[in-house]
This record gives C-alpha cells, structure tokens and sequence, in this order.
C-alpha cells in the first residue's frame, strides 16, 4: 500500500467514503522521521525485521498496534501506535450536561465502567460541594468492589489466553457473568451500567440483587480459589510468567505508574488507603503487594486484591445503613466556577480527573486520567530483549484497556 | 473447500490430445467446438500452440489409449430441475455447457463461492446440502473492537456457549474465518484496518454488525473520529442494535445468520454497500 491511500470508497456508491491517516498500512512511515527517536526506530540494521503486532491481534485487548522491531526471535525495539479507538469521548462530554457525561464515561473502561462513569459525579459533586447520603456510599463501595472482582476475573483469563491456554478463560467468566447479572439485576445493565448519580445512585438495592448477591456470596472465595488452582500449579504458566518482564520501583515510579503494576514491586500505594474517598476510612480492609515485580508476581498480586474485595463486601453488607440513596439536588446542575481532581482506585490503578466548570450546566473541560495508559509505557521497557511471545505475556499482565487509552 | 484447490490448479486440458493419437485430439477438438458457446474459447481453440511442454514426456505410446472409444467424454448433463431466482446468481447463468474447471478461467475472477459453472450440471441440489454445511459451522473471526468485544466473548464462553449452536470457536487469523463480528466502536483510523481484514477472508463470509456502534454511530454519532456505521464500507447481513447487546441478543443475531444463509441461497453476491440506516437518524 503507498501512501495516498488514505481514503476508502465504497465499492457501489463513490460519494461514500471514509478518510484514514496515510500511514495505517505502513510499518515503516512514508514521512521523513519526526524525532530523533523515530529516526532510530525506523533505522534498521542488519538482520533487523519491523512486523506489526495488531491492530487486530487477540492479546492487544483491542485495537492497540505495536511495530516490534526483531532480531530472529528477540525483540529489539518497539513503537506502540495508538489511536485506533480515539473516540472523543472528552469532547463529547463537554457538549453535554454534567449528567449525560455519566453515560459517556462508561465505555471509557469497559471491563469495569463502575469506575469510569464515576469520575464526572464525583467532579461534579466535589465542585458542589454535595453531600452524598451514606447508603448511597455504601452502595458504590458495593457496587465498585463487585466489579473490581469481575474485572480481576477476566485479567486472569486473558493472560492465560494469551499465553496459549483457553481452559482458564472460560472458568473466568463464569465468575465474571455471575457478577454482571447481578448488576445487571441491580442496574438494568451488564456491562456499561450508567448507575451512579449525581448526588446518590440511581435506585436501591433491589431483592433479586441481593438473593443473587448472597448465593454468589456463599461461594466466592471457594470459586476464587479453584479457579487460582488452575494456573498456580500448572508449570507451563508458572515458568512462563516467573521472571518474566521484571520492573523495578524506581521505572515504575518514574513512568507513573499505579494500581497492582506498581504494587507488584513492593509500594503499597493505593488511593483507597493513600487519599481516602467515599467510605473507605470506615472499611478494614490490607493492600496486598508483592516484591519480585514479574509478570508472575501481577498475577498473584490481583488474586490477592480480589480476596480482599471479598472481605469488603463482606463488611458493607453488614454495615450498610438505611437512609435514602439520592441526595436532594437540583434538575438541572450548575456548579460554581472552579477546578477539582478526583482519583480512586480503579482495578487498573489510580482512575483520575480534573474537571474545570465555567458556572454552566455543561463540563467545561473533562480530563481524564486513565491508569491503563501509564502501566502500558512499561511495555516498552520490559519487552525489549525478550521473545516475541513473552511480549503477549508481559502486555497481558499489565492489563491495558484501549477504552480508555485512547479515550 | 477441496473444490476451491483444484480451480486454482485446473489439470491442463490441452496436454490431453498430445497424449493421445492426433485423429481422435481432432475428433476431441471437433466435439468442442461445437459445445463452446463462450467467444473467447472459441477463438483459442484452432491453434493450439505445441510448446515443448506439451509434448509426452513418456515414450510414444506406453500410455495411449487403446482405441478413441476408450477415452471418455464427460457427461454433461443440463440443469433442467431448477433455475435460481436471481440472474446473477451462480455465477451469472454461465451457460452449462461449459464442462471443465479450466474453462471457468474465462470468466471474471470474482468468485461467489458457488458450485456455479461446471458443476451446476450436477443435477442435485448441492447448493441446499453446501448451505447447511455452511450455516452449521460457521467459524467467527476474533476481532473485537471496543466494550461490545466483551459481551461477544462472554457469548462465546461457559455461560452462553455459542458453540451450541454451530459456530466454532473464534479464529484469530482471518484467512480461518468466514465471519466477521464487527463488535465495538469503528473509528476512521480503524476503517482501514478493519476493510483490510475483511477483504482478507476468503469467500463465502458474512458480516455481523455487533452494537450501535457498528449499526448506526451509536452514542458516538457526532464524534469527529468514528464512522457512522460500519455498512459505509462493508456490506452488512445482520445487524445487532443494543448497547452492549446482550450475548443472548448476539446469538440471535448469529442464529438468524444462519437461517438467512439458508434461505438467501445463491443471492448473496448482490449485497449491497452503503447505508441502509436513512439519513439523519
Ligand atoms: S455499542 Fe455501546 S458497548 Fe458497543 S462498542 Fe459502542 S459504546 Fe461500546
């Protein structure tokens, strides 16, 4: 393909068409280099190889591309390619009021939009100043923490899919397709649930939730468990992901990055326990971390997470207070003029954002800042000098999200 | 599929005569001659060039044929039972005279993946018997998108299990895959991608359009970065609105496939690209 070919037509109609960055086709860009680095990049010495690595590849969870340079087998160098699931959603957001910008946050972490469609309500009712009635508090920590484990379920899964095993996955979703029925039941959708509120969530627990939530409940850490037996005594995977893609504290801080990643090489940082929000502070609950900072050690690190969500749940179920689950707030919203960060923990890591208001009902400027984005620069320090397969290894465990890479 | 290997490698017809005794590679010639309707055809069949590989390459007669009777003419049996309803339909009435794979060379090469031309003349309804081999192992493309990707893997998995129902689990390279689900945001950086991949499956395949996304743009329809529909670059044969659809939504969508892959039999050449939401919705 050169590089004119940047429109495509339909094959019928020639007044349809669709215009495409030149380049999608190219491992090495028709344009002169741009940096020094791309420069490098694209130079190629002897025996060197570009191969592209996706867009559509099932271990990029999405529509990642990764020009890999190889030498044989080892990967010498790569260049991640993002943008192919730009959507705009910040803009759009901005077009909007602050309670359309709920729903399009969702799609933004699709595995877990519970904490996606979180970052315009909490922002906008930190601009507020609005108090949050606690059962409605207690019901997001619910809600937040159920989702937390379907997401962690589903990590584990793809990296054993994605180290060649398929048995894992479907044992995975049992658990997670447990979880999203019963929000489901709770929130009338499985995957972008558009539940939380400005000021409250949007209806209470209902009865077939919680007789879902109990028989779940009853054989959840049981479920945990089986399912951790399947990979942890299987040798293929352990030889595979021990001493794979080790990171260091010091890279991992310099590349901010957060969430188990990060807590895999032994920094308990967490924001539920570093800058408490909602009613964590009253939740007894430990922030697991781990030393070797592997590939391994990740995937330990999120069976241990989900453990302690279980725990939590256990204890909001037993102190959730009565009350009502909305707090009394105007129709229509207009915050005072001004600027506020929120951040929590999403299963990815710290899930942030700046929210500026200019006094109108609409956002003035959304910007969110997804973890996914900061764990997955680590690719490009851990993969160079490995296989191109462990390459799929070290990128599952990581975890990215393309939702809300490329936003 | 194994008809597909041969149509690239048709056994060389011209080399035939050669073999045999010249009196009956005329008398071979004459009978084509008279069959040939097609004008190309006709005007290569007097001049057969002898190139050196033409020429036996065994000792002059340790495989001729005894006597002309021996050597058999293929049957040709008309199609009389049935005609199809579409004129484009199996590769466009080529006339059934046409009885060897090599003479399907003339025609374009788009293919249909019909059993069209020669082997129309086999006077049962093979098409029937291919289609529900078709639409009973259908073998999806892993290609996901954005968020609907994880409600067509849940589909795919314990719970839901498509494979019930005869689609085989997903395929990573398109070259193994004969349909795509297109589930999730299509953006225009992705179009191209996504065109790419789709024109890499090789024929029959059908396309499932997965979410509104795909269908119409979706809660995404006045972004700056997302094609308002997958159908503008890609015919479309199932739509399946919802945002996520749930899995069990999915698996209708794929059931009706199938049922459309029955029925639709022969017309599918005609999908059209383009639009089939109406402007401004
Ligand atoms: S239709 Fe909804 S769930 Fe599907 S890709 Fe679009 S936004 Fe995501």
């Amino acid at each position: 393909m050169t590089a004119d070919a940047t429109r495509i037509r339909s094959l019928d109609d020639p007044t349809l068409f669709v215009d495409t960055p030149a380049t999608i086709y190219d491992a090495v860009p028709p344009y002169p280099p741009r940096s020094e680095r791309e420069a490098e990049f694209y130079h190629l010495r002897d025996g060197e190889l570009l191969i592209n690595l996706g867009p559509q590849h099932p271990s990029t969870h999405g529509v990642l591309r990764v020009v890999l340079k190889i030498d044989g087998e080892r990967v010498v160098d790569l260049d991640p390619v993002l943008g192919y699931l730009h959507r705009g959603v910040e803009k759009i957001c901005e077009n909007g009021d602050w309670h359309h910008a709920i729903s399009n946050c969702d799609p933004l972490e699709y595995v877990a939009s519970m904490f996606s469609e979180a970052m315009p309500v909490l922002a906008c009712e930190k601009l507020l100043d609005l108090e949050v009635p606690r059962r409605a508090e207690y019901i997001r920590v619910l809600a937040w923490e159920l989702n937390r484990i379907a997401s962690h379920a589903l990590f584990v899964g793809w990296l054993a899919l994605d180290l060649g095993g398929l048995t894992p996955i479907l044992y995975s979703f049992i658990e997670r397709d447990e979880i999203v029925e019963m929000l489901a039941a709770l929130t009338g959708q499985r995957l972008l649930f558009n539940y939380l509120r400005i000021g409250g969530v949007n209806g209470d627990l209902n009865h077939e939730f919680m007789s879902r939530l109990g028989d779940w409940m009853s054989h959840a850490a049981e479920q945990l468990d089986n399912n951790q037996k399947l990979l942890n005594e299987n040798e293929i995977f352990v030889r595979r992901t021990k001493g794979l893609g080790t990171l260091d504290r010091e890279t991992a801080l310099r590349l901010c990055m957060t969430g188990p990643p990060l807590r895999a090489t032994g920094i308990p940082y967490d924001v539920r326990r570093a800058h408490p929000y909602s009613v964590y502070p009253e939740l007894e609950f430990r922030i697991p971390t781990r030393e070797e900072g592997d590939s391994y050690a990740r995937y330990q690190l999120h069976l241990d997470e989900a453990r302690e969500s279980i725990h939590i749940i256990d204890q909001v179920l037993h102190q959730m207070p009565d009350g009502p689950v909305m707090a009394q707030i105007p129709r229509l919203i207009r915050p005072r003029p001004g600027r506020a960060w929120i951040a929590i923990e999403s299963p990815r890591g710290q899930y942030g954002c700046f929210a500026i208001s200019d006094g109108s009902d609409q956002p003035f400027r959304l910007r969110i800042r997804d973890p996914s984005y900061f764990n997955l620069q680590a690719v490009g320090v851990l993969t160079p000098g490995n296989l191109i397969a462990d390459t799929m290894a070290i990128m599952a465990s990581l975890d990215p999200i393309m939702g809300g890479i490329d936003k | 599929m194994a008809m597909r290997d041969a149509r690239r490698e048709p056994p060389d017809r011209d080399r035939q005569p050669g073999a045999t005794d010249s009196q009956h590679g005329q008398q071979v010639e004459a009978e084509r001659d008279r069959n040939a309707t097609l004008p190309a055809e006709r005007d290569r069949a007097p001049e057969r060039i002898q190139m050196a590989s033409d020429q036996p390459s065994h000792p002059e007669g340790a495989l001729q044929a005894a006597s002309p009777s021996d050597v058999a003419e293929p049957i040709v049996v008309e199609n009389t039972l049935w005609t199809a309803a579409s004129p484009n339909a199996y590769g466009g009435n080529q006339p059934a005279s046409i009885t060897h794979l090599r003479e399907l060379d003339v025609e374009d090469k788009s293919d249909n993946a019909r059993w069209s031309g020669a082997l129309e003349i086999i006077p049962t309804k093979a098409d029937y018997v291919l289609d529900l081999i078709r639409a009973n192992s259908l073998w999806p493309l892993l290609s996901g998108l954005a968020c609907c990707a994880i409600e067509m893997m849940s589909a795919a998995t314990s719970r839901n299990d498509m494979d019930r129902f005869g689609m085989f689990p997903f395929r990573a390279s398109p070259r193994q895959a004969d349909v795509l689900i297109v589930a999730g945001t299509l953006t225009t950086k992705m179009a191209g991608p996504l065109v790419r991949l789709w024109e890499q499956m090789p024929e029959p395949k059908w396309c499932v359009a997965m979410g509104d996304c795909t269908c119409s743009g979706g809660r995404y329809k006045r972004s700056y970065a997302v094609v308002e529909g997958i159908d503008r670059i890609m015919p479309v044969d199932v739509y399946v609105p919802g945002c996520p659809p749930r899995p069990e939504g999915l698996i209708y969508g794929m059931l009706k496939l199938q049922q459309l892959i029955i029925e639709r039999r022969g017309h599918w050449p005609d999908r059209q690209v383009g639009p089939s939401v109406p402007a401004g919705v």
